[in-house]
């Protein structure tokens, strides 16, 4: 049961990765003017490994998990190669923004809590990266029509006087940039299929990373679980009643080696046995139902039942 | 884990490897600047530079076209295909193409238009030298029939080959340098008055090269893909909303600086 378990948390794995590898290829590619494809180049992909790289050393600071056979191996490279395709996917070609989207993701990447091995992508990131995306499609098809700027707005009253010498100043030019910043292939760009082959790509990336993150969480959950069942099986049924599934992540199971993993759940089981056993002990207490007795006739019969001896009666009551 | 489990995460495992591999490597693919019609080496064009039969230089060549008209059309040719290049002391073209000489022009390029290929780029020649040789240029007066006539004789031509001409080395370049010179005479007619706009020009020249480009309402046309490669700004200025022909102008004044609706004066 447990090894099948463990199989089906690989496969999800794998099927993860492929959709990212997948994803990957089409991000890399773009249709030119003449119906060939062409590739996107190098330099976005470089500045996307510069940001998984922080990501995952940022990651790591913070306690996420080593890879620790092959499937976790694959996963970490591919999460790593994943976010580097994404990134470089989605950020603006160049210039200013280009430099605030980095800044903006490594926050976000550096907040993700990571369940697995390799840099993880959060739900919150995720969303961040599809609006960067949809600006950068956006740019992409004013750059198709040959118009080198984000947006143009009418001067209001000035663009109303229909005086062709007051054509220069019309309208306003916000966010300029040129071809060049674009990366277009010297043929131009063919915007639809490009288009396609990028979103395609990006849901299929941004899929995959996600489906790895949860199929990393599923998989650290199956060893924990394996190490827990190695217990005789009503004592491993105990463990888990007493440390649950759901607590796992939180009791900072996760990523831990073998060992520790021992050695954490050895520690957790005495400290909640533990503590179970104070509540046991200060329930049974007598001291302790005395204070919950209500006074008055009830709370008399109640001491007497309890066996606890009635203050001495005050001179005013003699 | 069964074997045939086995075999599934391997076959996975290649499968993701080989992904990440090709996602790497086809960043790399380099995008090749794909050759003209007329450039690939493989055509025998019927008339070697065919652009020199659009140039000041055509009353040289225009002969070499003679043994391309077909049958039905070839005692016409001979009888009128010099009268353009006979026209002197730059009539106006109104006036010209109501004359004999201009109506037989008229009714030949008519005809040629409606022919082969051959007989298109032979119906252009005489057109552009039409062009060349009167005027059209509304002036200081702002006659701009001149103008908007030459454009409706380039605007039937356009019509009828520009689309056929994107991946035909014969008429290509030509078709390009028609539709440059179509927005640059519509230009002249939309500015014709001295005060305000001409709309009319202004609306069908619109309406034709939307039509005829794609790209603003639709998808380009072929025509329109390769004259977005070829001419970027008139391109550029075609997708504003504002002055769309300016860019025509631009190019044309430079592709094609003695037709300058003056007779080259």
């Amino acid at each position: 049961m447990s090894a099948r378990r463990e199989a089906s948390s690989d496969l999800q794995v794998l099927f993860a990765c492929l959709a990212i590898g997948a994803g990957g290829l089409l991000l890399g590619l773009q249709v030119d003017g003449n119906g060939s494809l062409v590739g996107t180049g190098y330099t976005a992909l470089g500045i996307g490994v510069v940001v998984a790289l922080f990501a995952s050393a940022l990651q790591a600071a913070r306690g996420a998990a080593l890879p620790r056979d092959p499937p976790g191996i694959l996963s970490a490279v591919c999460g790593f190669c994943g976010i580097s395709f994404v990134v470089a996917g989605v950020l603006a070609p160049g210039g200013g923004w280009m430099f605030f989207e980095v800044l903006l993701l490594l926050v976000l990447l550096a907040r993700s809590k990571s369940a697995g091995p390799g840099p993880q992508l959060g739900k919150g990131t995720s969303v961040a990266l599809a609006l960067m995306l949809v600006f950068r499609l956006w740019i992409t098809y004013q750059g198709s029509e040959r118009r080198w700027q984000v947006a143009e707005v009418d001067v209001p009253i000035v663009s109303w006087i229909p005086l062709p010498f007051l054509d220069p100043i019309r309208s306003v030019s916000l966010g300029e940039f040129t071809p060049r910043e674009m990366g277009f292939p010297p043929s131009g760009l063919d915007f639809p299929l490009s288009m396609t082959l990028w979103s395609a790509g990006f849901a299929l990336a941004v899929s995959g990373l996600l489906w790895r993150a949860s199929a990393g969480l599923e998989r650290e959950n199956d060893r924990i679980h394996a190490i827990i069942h190695e217990l005789p099986p009503p004592l491993a049924l105990l463990v888990e009643k007493i440390l649950p599934e759901e607590d796992w992540r939180a009791l900072g199971l996760h990523g831990l080696p073998e060992r520790l993993l021992r050695k954490r759940i050895q520690a957790l089981v005495e400290e909640r046995i533990a503590q179970r056993r104070d509540i046991d002990q200060a329930l049974r207490s007598a001291e302790l139902l005395a204070r919950t007795s209500p006074g008055g006739f009830a709370g008399e019969i109640h001491s007497a039942l309890i066996g606890r001896e009635r203050p001495a009666p005050r001179v005013a009551e003699r | 884990m069964a074997d045939g489990e086995r075999a599934v995460v391997r076959t996975l495992v290649a499968a993701i490897l080989a992904l990440l591999a090709g996602a790497l490597a086809v960043r790399g693919i380099p995008s090749r600047v794909a050759p003209a019609p007329e450039d690939r080496p493989e055509i025998d064009l019927p008339i070697r530079q065919p652009m020199q039969l659009l140039g000041p230089g055509a009353r040289l060549r225009i002969g070499d076209l003679t043994p391309l008209i077909g049958e039905a059309r070839v005692a016409d040719w001979k009888k009128a295909h010099r009268l353009p290049f006979e026209v002197r002391d730059c009539p106006k073209l109104l006036e010209w193409i109501a004359g004999p000489d201009g109506q037989r022009l008229e009714a030949l390029s008519g005809e040629l238009r409606r022919g082969t290929r051959d007989e298109a780029l032979a119906a252009l020649a005489l057109l552009f030298q039409v062009a060349r040789a009167t005027r059209w240029d509304p002036g200081f007066l702002g006659h701009g029939e001149h103008a908007e006539r030459l454009g409706g004789l380039l605007q039937d031509w356009l019509r009828a080959w520009a689309e056929r001409s994107a991946s035909d080395p014969l008429l290509h370049e030509p078709a390009q340098a028609a539709a440059l010179l179509y927005g640059r005479v519509m230009r002249a007619a939309y500015q014709a008055p001295m005060l305000r706009r001409a709309q009319a020009p202004y609306e069908r020249a619109r309406g034709f090269l939307d039509g005829l480009l794609g790209g603003r309402a639709g998808p380009r046309t072929a025509f329109g893909e390769s004259f977005a490669t070829r001419r970027p700004r008139a391109w550029t200025t075609f997708l504003e909303r504002g002055d769309f022909l300016l860019g025509f102008e631009e190019e044309a004044k430079l592709a094609l600086p003695d037709l300058d609706g003056e007779c080259g004066g």
